[in-house]
């Protein structure tokens, strides 16, 4: 990343104090978010989306599966995020692996639930074909196209988006089998399955510079930061997911303040995402 | 024009398309056709002498463009000139640049050319003003003057036999940019005037206009003769960096320097040529209208932009005839 002189910190950190950033947004305000869907056809479902300078891409493809013994009525979701070396030039070569699977694991956390499968946002039940013996396997990959900062609430969005997308074929059964065969299944062409994204959460991250946070960093803006935590909130206003990052303390009540104003914002860009994602998809499906 | 970063909805779409289109046509000028692709002919009239320049080929006795971008003609050259190209100084230039490294006797400044440039310490005028010979004293003090990553403002001096570029920042208005920020435009969008320095008097802003593509907006910062400074001065002055955390911006000097630069990132975005009569003239639009600063990079202010310039282009060519 570029490096900014002290002078150029300073306005920044200033900036943050007043209210009023270097493109003129309000603390608490996004960069405006602009979504395509469908614009990977091989895969059953993607999306890019754009935030600002920030440009992410994420696709969903579904390949049948044997469900693990554990959770024979659940099927499989996973996910996986690579930071292009394209995005900036810090993730030349492998410099982009660990920042890719940081960005992995804190979706993962926040889209997938617990061990067992419990309080995921994307429900698993759904994805089960044959209790037992066959069910679907969920790939979710995201690809980090340019870097400006924010790639969390980014990625989330999109695999939102790519999420509503997806048409998961329709599978016809062969009739009833015993125990241990793996019954034939005929996969359509031509239906598809939509799946139900309203229970997805979304992530909201806060970056802590000085003494305020703001929402939606710039590349810039995050070189200031102390801290940052990502709250992932669902449309209930649940936090399904905590993430912080960088090596400063934070009080517990300041925390506890981050997620109430997570909470405020999130209904905001949930609206938003949700109003882009629909009009993504109509006019996708104008072209 | 090329993909617009904007969720553009219909009605919008239409209005910026038209709106480019007349661009288009006010333009005219024998550029209609100007943008090629590789391998596209070149509309020239073979029977006059012409100069192949950059960017072209002869193939089967005919000109063909090498590389995609738009056709130039300067008298007899014709030249296509790529879309991303890096910067390509003149000497005089008025350039603004970052330093990112310190070295024996000279910084090398990034300035979006395919070399770092170099200012030497000798090209720098002394904090104390006076004309002597560097000892190897200031040779260590460099970075009490400039350190890494400090934005400089400088001009270009000469070329070196390697290719490599030579600034100098002799006069007071060249130095240090503090208190603002820096935008990063495509190089072809800054045309060489008479003034590149612009002080914005309604404002309190400066407004340098690199001719490689950097942009600064600022609070002002008076121009100082380091002559005059006297015993007094200079005092007062070694006491200042000992204070932690100088003041910030005010809010409204902040809000006019967004504003300009939010400016200037819609102006490239649509590809418009930068001077300070289009920059003042878009703030205004936006004041008018009262818009969030914020707002200002949304597509509806884009549309009015592109629109408002087709205007008065067409109002300017009608008053040439």
């Amino acid at each position: 990343m570029v490096g900014l002189s002290a002078g150029e910190k300073h306005f920044i950190q200033g900036g943050i104090a007043q209210d009023l950033r270097s493109d003129g947004r309000k603390r608490l305000t996004y960069r405006s978010i602009y979504v395509e869907t469908g614009v990977i056809p091989q895969a059953h479902g993607s999306a890019r989306v754009r935030l600002g300078a920030t440009d992410v891409i994420a696709s969903v493809k579904a390949e049948l599966g044997r469900p693990s013994g554990l959770q024979p009525d659940k099927g499989k979701i996973a996910i996986f995020v690579d930071c292009s070396p394209t995005a900036a030039p810090m993730f030349e070569g492998r410099g982009g692996e660990e920042l890719s699977t940081e960005l992995s694991v804190a979706l993962q956390r926040c889209l997938l639930g617990g061990k067992s499968g419990a309080g995921a946002g994307i429900d698993p039940a759904s994805l089960v074909v044959v209790e037992g013996k066959v069910c679907w396997d969920l790939y979710i990959d995201g690809l980090v196209i340019s870097s400006d900062g924010n790639l969390l609430d980014a990625l989330a969005a999109a695999i939102k988006a790519a999420l509503s997308n997806t048409g998961i074929p329709k599978v016809d059964v062969a009739a009833e089998t015993t125990g241990d065969e793996q019954p034939e299944v005929n996969i359509s062409d031509e239906e598809f399955l939509q799946f139900d994204t309203s229970g997805i959460p979304v992530i909201v991250t806060l970056t802590k510079v000085g003494r305020h946070y703001i929402v939606d960093a710039t590349s810039e803006e995050e070189s200031q930061m102390s801290s940052a935590v990502s709250i992932s909130i669902n449309r209930k206003g649940h936090i399904c997911g905590l993430t912080k990052r960088g090596g400063a303390g934070l009080d517990p009540s300041i925390i506890l303040d981050m997620i109430s104003v997570a909470k405020h914002v999130s209904e905001q860009l949930l609206n938003k995402l949700d109003s882009e994602i629909a009009a993504a998809e109509a006019s996708d499906e104008e072209s | 024009m090329r993909g617009l970063k904007l969720p553009l909805n219909q009605t919008q779409r239409i209005r910026l398309q038209r709106a480019f289109e007349k661009l288009q046509t006010l333009s005219a000028k024998a550029n209609s056709d100007a943008s090629v692709t590789v391998a596209d002919s070149i509309q020239v009239n073979y029977e006059d002498a012409f100069l192949k320049g950059h960017g072209t080929t002869d193939l089967n006795g005919e000109l063909v463009a090498t590389v995609c971008g738009v056709v130039e003609r300067v008298n007899k050259l014709v030249y296509v000139r790529g879309l991303r190209a890096r910067y390509k100084p003149e000497v005089g230039d008025i350039v603004v640049g970052r330093i990112v490294e310190v070295a024996q006797k000279r910084w090398r400044l990034e300035i979006n050319f395919t070399q770092d440039a170099v200012l030497m310490l000798s090209s720098m005028n002394m904090p104390d003003g006076i004309q002597r010979r560097r000892t190897a004293l200031d040779e260590l003090n460099m970075r009490s003057i400039f350190e890494e990553n400090d934005v400089v403002c400088a001009e270009v001096r000469n070329f070196q036999h390697d290719g490599s570029l030579q600034l100098q920042a002799r006069s007071q208005k060249y130095g240090k940019l503090e208190k603002g920020q820096l935008l990063i435009i495509d190089p072809y969008l800054v045309k060489k005037s008479k003034q590149h320095f612009h002080h914005l008097e309604q404002f309190g802003v400066d407004l340098i206009l690199g001719r490689n593509g950097f942009i600064w907006v600022g609070e002002h910062v008076e121009v100082r003769d380091s002559m005059i400074i006297d015993q007094a001065n200079s005092a007062e002055q070694s006491a200042v960096p000992e204070e932690k955390n100088p003041a910030y911006t005010s809010l409204e000097m902040r809000q006019h320097i967004c504003r300009i630069a939010n400016a200037i990132r819609v102006l490239s975005t649509l590809g418009f040529i930068m001077d300070a009569e289009l920059i003042m003239q878009t703030v205004e639009l936006s004041s008018s209208l009262n818009l969030n600063i914020h707002d200002m990079l949304g597509s509806e202010f884009h549309v009015l932009v592109a629109e408002r310039e087709a205007e008065r282009r067409s109002l300017m060519s009608k008053r040439k005839r």
